[in-house]
């Protein structure tokens, strides 16, 4: 019998149509806005007059300002949660118990079914200057003095890793859990010890996955600037603020549009700088020796 | 996948200087082996890691029985907030839209992020690179940005061109959902296939299995553990979804985070935490059904996906 | 408002125009055919834009089944709104939103067809809702019970004819500080930027929105904070985002939900209700002092509003006109713990035993320095001046 020739993206067309109408035109429309004005204190757009104007507006010192911690928060809150992340998701693909895995992943995704503000009060409860976990570690003497972490850097950092390690668990843990233990048994009988093995076998193949873990993480926590503010106070000012700023407070959609587009563009610059910094540093980890891997598998 | 034995057994034999002792094949006295350091420091740092993670939720747990004005200060023990709950119909209602609606825009967007995902690991071809050109594009699109420019679209659709579909409350919050979602599990799925030789499908190509029948009992089980991780993921983020939930909600169906947001005002009541403790309890037991039914149905598939990933 | 004698030039989208057409012309017929059943008028003007509700008008009929509020979460009596079922009949859904940006989007973008009958829109809002035609006139004959209401709370300036709204709730903003730390007594604003760059540096937060923080500098210079001078402006900005912010460690709007009971800051920004509440459940209320802003402050309100399209107006004047019921009243301030507007409600709320309640009612020579707010041409600038100062704190 004849099957059916579909063309190669013929599966990819229900997300693409789904994509393109819900995002691609809406959004498209509101990109088209950055080029307008604000037409007086009532009105939120208008597109009569094109200019690039509200670019130049949008490019402005607390723009670069706000940027750089954004930045700052960005790397360092995305590379937490590789450090936290990725011990965990290895153990779950390979040391834990075979039957009790689906366990476990539900078990990373269930504090996130409790909503985020409420997850934050819940922190705020235990990182209380005068609650008892501060009384706890100063009675056991682990510090002096009262809890000082809230409306910190550090909080910043707890608010943005405890919010966005999920995602950087579950795709890490699909990804070492595709690479099988097969090939894993396979270079131990070759005679590598467990850390070759690691970096030479898994780590490189589970790179593609790694990659999805830190992309997840790293560009919606970009352009995200709730989680950082609601522990950290003003030292999690992200730029994703202003942004938002303009669309609600200043009801001033074109401006919020150009600084959206900014956004858009220094996010995807800033990720391809770094993305290729990491290979060039994991060019050594390369899995040079794939073809003869696979061939005893 | 497989149980740690044959782990064990090679950690031991590994362990040696020089790693070239040959393998015993069945080692059962050698299954509970000495667990090496490492092991042992993965483990507690797993378990770390999820008493961190759930850290304020038990803490949220407790103050679930505060008998008190705010949720932040304690006051005494006592059932009042589970109570109060009963008398507000406005917080049982945003629950179920919220549940509602991540269930159907989980799905949705599985189906949706599944089937790009295999298409962009099996068959990238020119259109690949627009297209994960416009899922970054999806993933780095502030959340506002999304929301403002989806109201008066769907508004548009619903109204100017007759869509009445595009009215409803649920409908409305299933799209504003599922277009991250639709992203993250793409990426997935592709994560999970991309360098998985496409060796089987080509296998089983070569006896006979037409296209859709490669694609149901190859591809897709070898997929299952990225779009289960996908399916929960997205069930996850929609039911946190703020800024776009809140605008493209309709009379009816506010959904939880925008009630819970909309609430500071007045300061957050214990309530909410009883609210949270229930949708928890309720997603757990969800989640335990579809458990018990996939491993009922899916039993045969799994196990495929086992033995060909030389499990 | 606007005088009825010269023309209104309304600025709005195309879409709009019918809209505001049918608006302008309902009030006109309503002003003098207030009884007059509406079906005929109804049918001759449904609209063309694809809607097929034609908006029904209040006129005294019987209720309707439902009502459909959008307001802020939580912001009724329980108590309140169960008896306006049981006694009325219509049975009520409450949605929320955030912000009234959010909300004025939402209704722009609806056209008239977004199926709430009630919203509470916060008072410098109102003019901007008024001109994009989102919200209708209220029949205050379906409305006796605003003769409960004080007459200081009716007739502001956003709506002086209160043709639109109705007070709901009113507010002020003060601040709150721990005596612990600052041993000091402050009286005003001026102490309170003073003891921020001092005593309370770090560990000093300000409420989230443009206008309040720019209002602090305004409200302690004796400036107009709703100026629009940009000499004003800029010294604003400077002082703001050099002087003031490095000392700011948050931008909370709602520090009496954690801060307050927690002891996170000692110097604090506040609403007057949200302060009282965070006083109240903390757990040594003696260490926090409540001052009202001097020699200025704002008075912000929020109301009733009925948007264009509702289509259960009957029952939303009920519903509006049964929480002007005075026993109502008294159990609103006691739920949410704001002004409602009613008179003598103060009285009634000592008796009841109701406690801080100096922060609650104030004199009238505290009212005398309560401005009220409005959306004006500089709030572009004043959001830029919060942007900055944000970006200054965080640094």
């Amino acid at each position: 019998m004849r099957s059916l020739r579909l063309p190669s993206f013929a599966l990819a067309i229900p997300a693409w149509a789904w994509l393109v109408t819900f995002f691609v035109v809406p959004v498209g429309a509101v990109l088209y806005f950055s080029f307008g004005y604000k037409p007086g204190i009532f009105g939120t757009h208008a597109t009569d007059v094109l200019s690039f104007d509200r670019y130049a507006e949008a490019l402005s010192p607390t723009f670069f300002e706000v940027f750089m911690n954004t930045l700052w928060v960005g790397i360092a809150g995305t590379l937490l949660c590789l450090a936290i992340g990725l011990p965990v998701a290895y153990w779950m693909a390979v040391k834990a118990p075979a039957n009790r895995r689906g366990l476990l992943i539900a078990l990373v995704m269930v504090p996130y079914w409790t909503n985020f503000l409420v997850r934050t009060i819940g922190w705020q409860i235990i990182l209380a200057p005068e609650g008892w976990m501060s009384q706890l570690l100063q009675t056991v003497g682990i510090t002096e003095g009262p809890l000082e972490i809230l409306y910190t850097r550090t909080a910043v950092l707890i608010g943005v890793v405890y919010n966005y390690l999920p995602l950087m668990i579950l795709p890490l843990y699909v990804a070492f859990d595709r690479v099988g233990p097969a090939l894993r048994e396979a270079s131990k009988d070759l005679g590598a010890n467990r850390v070759s093995t690691f970096l030479r076998v898994t780590f490189p193949l589970a790179r593609p996955g790694i990659i999805v873990g830190l992309l997840l993480v790293y560009i919606p926590l970009m352009g995200d600037y709730i989680t950082a503010t609601v522990l950290g106070g003003a030292q999690g000012n992200m730029v994703g603020q202003l942004v938002a700023s303009q669309f609600q407070a200043a009801q001033n959609w074109a401006l919020g549009s150009a600084m959206a587009v900014l956004l858009i563009l220094v996010i995807m610059v800033s990720a391809a700088a770094i993305g290729l910094q990491l290979w060039l540093v994991s060019l050594p980890f390369r899995a040079r020796n794939r073809v003869v891997l696979e061939a005893s598998a | 996948m497989t149980t740690t034995a044959p782990e064990t057994t090679t950690d031991a034999a590994s362990r040696a200087p020089e790693a070239s002792a040959p393998r015993t094949t069945d080692a059962p006295l050698a299954r509970r082996a000495r667990r090496s350091p490492v092991d042992i420091g993965l483990t507690v740092w797993s378990v770390l890691v999820f008493l961190f993670l759930f850290a304020p939720i038990i803490v949220i747990l407790v103050y679930s029985f505060n008998n008190g004005r705010l949720l932040i200060a304690w006051n005494e023990f006592g059932f009042e907030p589970y109570r109060a709950l009963w008398e507000k119909p406005a917080v049982r209602d945003a629950v179920a839209v919220s549940l509602r609606t991540g269930a159907i825009a989980a799905v949705l967007a599985t189906l949706l992020g599944t089937l790009a995902g295999i298409a962009l690991a099996r068959k990238p071809g020119k259109w690949a690179l627009w297209f994960i050109g416009l899922l970054l594009l999806v993933s780095v699109t502030p959340e506002i940005v999304d929301a403002v420019a989806l109201l008066p679209w769907l508004v548009f659709l619903g109204q100017d061109a007759g869509l009445s579909i595009f009215n409803d409350g649920t409908v409305r919050l299933v799209v504003g959902h599922s277009l991250f979602s639709t992203a993250v599990v793409t990426y997935i799925v592709r994560a999970r296939l991309v360098g998985l030789d496409a060796q089987l499908e080509e296998a089983s190509a070569d006896l006979y299995a037409r296209p859709l029948t490669t694609f149901r009992r190859v591809t897709l089980p070898l997929a299952m553990p990225a779009v289960l991780a996908g399916l929960l993921l997205s069930f996850t983020l929609s039911l946190d979804n703020t800024v776009v939930a809140a605008f493209v909600q309709v009379s009816g169906s506010t959904p939880w985070p925008v009630y819970v947001l909309s609430a500071l005002r007045g300061g957050l009541r214990p309530e909410i935490a009883a609210v949270s403790t229930v949708m928890l309890l309720l997603t757990l037991a969800a989640l335990a059904l579809v458990a018990v039914v996939l491993k009922r149905a899916g039993d045969s598939a799994t196990q495929i996906a086992r033995t060909m990933s030389g499990g | 408002m606007a005088e009825k004698s010269t023309p209104i030039r309304i600025l709005a989208s195309t879409e709009q125009v019918p809209i505001l057409q049918r608006a302008i012309d309902r009030r006109r017929f309503l002003s003098f055919a207030a009884a007059m059943g509406g079906t005929a008028f109804l049918a001759a003007c449904s609209s063309s834009g694809g809607s097929t509700s034609s908006a029904p008008v209040a006129t005294g009929g019987a209720l309707e089944n439902s009502l459909s509020i959008y307001t802020w979460g939580d912001y009724d009596s329980p108590e309140v709104v169960e008896s306006f079922t049981s006694d009325f009949g219509p049975k009520v859904t409450f949605d929320s939103y955030g912000s009234n940006e959010e909300l004025i989007s939402k209704l722009v973008a609806a056209k008239g067809t977004s199926g709430y009958d009630i919203i509470v829109p916060t008072g410098a809002f109102i003019p901007q809702m008024i001109e994009n035609g989102i919200i209708q006139p209220l029949n205050k004959d379906l409305l006796p019970n605003l003769e409960h209401m004080d007459p200081a709370f009716l007739g502001r300036s956003w709506d002086p004819e209160n043709e639109y709204s109705i007070c709901k709730a009113w507010g002020t903003t003060g601040f709150v500080y721990d005596k612990t730390v600052i041993t000091r007594e402050l009286k005003d604003w001026n102490d309170f930027l003073d003891a921020a760059q001092n005593e309370a540096s770090g560990r000093t937060s300000v409420l989230d929105d443009p206008a309040e923080v720019t209002g602090l500098y305004y409200w302690a210079n004796g400036i107009d904070w709703n100026t629009t001078d940009e000499a004003e402006i800029a010294a604003c900005e400077d002082f703001i985002v050099n002087t003031l912010a490095p000392h700011i460690s948050a931008f909370d709007s709602y520090p009496g939900g954690q801060a307050i009971p927690q002891a996170t800051q000692v110097l604090m920004q506040a609403w007057n209700g949200d302060a009282r509440i965070g006083i109240m459940e903390s757990p040594d209320p003696d260490r926090w002092q409540w001052v009202l802003g001097a020699p200025a402050t704002e008075l912000w309100m929020d109301n009733w509003a009925i948007p264009v399209g509702a289509p259960h107006p009957e029952a939303a004047h009920a519903f509006i006109d049964w929480t002007m019921v005075p026993e109502n009243q008294l159990l609103q301030v006691d739920y949410i713990g704001y002004h409602t507007g009613a008179a003598g409600i103060e009285e009634a709320a000592s008796e009841a035993g109701l406690e801080m309640l100096d922060l609650v009612f104030f004199t009238e020579e505290q009212i005398a320095t309560m401005r009220d707010g409005e959306v004006n041409d500089a709030q572009q600038a004043n959001v830029d001046i919060w942007n900055k100062a944000k970006a200054a704190a965080g640094a």
